[in-house]
């Protein structure tokens, strides 16, 4: 396939076409592979996936598992805006803040995942550990974006602001809004992937009553690898979905708010 | 009664701008203060605007003031359009229908009325600058403040903002403080022209002109005494 220079694809073959190709590429290696390997313990086939997939999406076990991984991924990405959203706003506007900041927020992104949810399991109750892990992931994140947008808005405009004696109202609808929209949208985006990445593997350790993570481990205890599968399918599933939502909502709704 | 600054002192570190500056601003008037880049002209906005604070001295009659500002470039919020950026600036003074009739008759005047829903970047420079000019003159300012904003324009262009600026201004006159470089900007918009010397800034002269606009264009040989004094006076 040619590229222009610009980088984007030459007219004749559409994006669509090349992930469905890379897909069914993926799917055929995998397949191979079982094949090869001739064991379903090692790897199953991916219609085996399915049909265990298939059997197991509809059952109440599998679906409160999910409503509860959904609900904790939720809470954590909603814990994360907030309170990374606040403390970026701070940083973005007071470099003392951000250099007496810089230190815990060095240490957490350094800090390994797997030690942040046994360090969590010693401190929490085994549902809140995903959680407490995955807000704590996802803060830095969220910090260094918002950070960013706030430090993009022009000073120009700001003292314009000031000097026609705008409301605190009117500043924020119409010069930090909108120059913090596609960065608040980044640290979304960012934060919403990480949480269900850290979030299942909280409830692989944790193992609370009702989760994706807590049916992928029993499965795996049972020598069930199709299963496995197909509660990790689940997982991806609910990430895509919900980076489906988001994208539609951003097309949707124009980030840069008006005021008019 | 004028708005004043008295034995204004003023430095940056080491750098003094301001050693003992006095002047005063007739009210309705323009006062053009002409001088060399750097001298301190855009400190001096500043410190009337009350955005920098002087070091001593004292400012008369502009404690209450409302002012407004015309930048050398437009500052328009880009996500607004025309008519919303003449908005913004009332939102705090005016209800929706007054604010939004005054926003509208000020961007007539300035030959805006087609283009109001536009946004900043669909705008030329000059119309941005128009879309300032406008939005200083609707906001309820008792002084304004013009820093070199027509500097970055054609000279047709500049012609056209400056024959705006002086159609507002006989329509709602304003006291009005503005800085350039230009003696002939200084020469076509001023009532008073004001002749700065370098840092340490200190008053070199101070003109009242008294000739009618429409013996001032460019290429008016009415003024050229006028022009010639100004210009060995800044060159020394």
């Amino acid at each position: 396939m040619r590229k222009s220079e610009s980088g984007k694809s030459s007219p004749g073959f559409p994006p669509a076409a090349a992930a469905s190709l890379g897909a069914l590429a993926l799917l055929l290696i995998w397949e191979f592979s079982a094949r090869a390997l001739a064991s379903e313990i090692v790897l199953p086939s991916p219609l085996r996936v399915a049909r265990t997939a298939a059997e197991l999406f509809p059952t109440a076990r599998f679906l409160s598992a999910l409503q509860a991984t959904f609900l904790r991924g939720m809470a954590s990405f909603g814990i994360s805006m907030a309170g990374g959203g606040a403390v970026g706003l701070a940083c973005g506007l007071s470099p003392v803040f951000t250099a007496a900041l810089a230190p815990a927020l060095t240490v957490i992104r350094a800090t390994p995942v797997l030690a942040v949810i046994l360090l969590a399991l010693i401190w929490f109750p085994d549902w809140a550990v995903p959680v407490f892990a995955a807000v704590l992931m996802a803060f830095p994140v969220v910090v260094a974006d918002v950070r960013q947008g706030v430090r993009a808005v022009d000073p120009g405009l700001l003292e314009m602001a000031r000097l026609f004696r705008l409301r605190k109202r009117d500043r924020l609808r119409s010069i930090y809004v909108p120059a913090l929209a596609p960065h608040l949208a980044a640290a979304s985006h960012g934060a919403l992937g990480l949480c269900w990445k850290v979030i299942v593997a909280g409830e692989v350790l944790s193992q609370p009553a009702r989760a994706l993570g807590t049916g992928m481990n029993r499965a795996r205890i049972d020598l069930e690898t199709a299963e496995v599968f197909a509660w990790t399918l689940a997982g991806i599933l609910l990430c895509a979905a919900t980076d489906a939502a988001f994208n539609l909502f951003k097309k949707k709704e124009p980030l840069a708010l008006r005021t008019a | 009664m004028p708005y004043e600054l008295r034995d204004i002192r003023k430095s940056f570190g080491d750098l003094q701008v301001f050693a003992g500056f006095s002047l005063d601003f007739p009210p309705g008037k323009v006062t053009a203060v002409l001088g060399p880049s750097g001298c301190g002209k855009t400190t001096l906005l500043n410190i009337l605007a009350g955005l920098i604070a002087p070091d001593a001295g004292e400012l008369r009659g502009l404690g209450d003031a409302r002012f407004s500002y015309v930048f050398q470039e437009p500052r328009l919020v880009p996500t607004l359009s025309a008519l919303e950026n003449v908005e913004l600036v009332l939102r705090a003074s005016f209800g929706t229908g007054e604010r939004k009739e005054r926003a509208l008759r000020l961007l007539a005047a300035v030959g805006l009325a087609e283009a109001r829903e536009l946004r900043p970047r669909q705008l030329s420079g000059g119309m941005r600058q128009r879309v300032s000019l406008a939005r200083a003159f609707a906001y309820p300012a008792d002084i304004l403040l013009l820093d070199e904003p027509f500097q970055s324009v054609d000279l047709r262009t500049r012609i056209g903002l400056m024959d705006s600026f002086l159609d507002l201004q006989a329509a709602d006159p304003r006291t009005v403080v503005f800085v350039t470089h230009e003696v002939r900007e200084a020469l076509y918009l001023g009532d008073i022209v004001v002749v700065l010397s370098d840092k340490p800034a200190r008053v070199l002269d101070r003109k009242e002109l008294l000739l009618p606009r429409e013996r001032r264009s460019y290429g008016s040989a009415d003024l050229s005494d006028v022009e010639a004094a100004l210009y060995r006076l800044i060159l020394g």
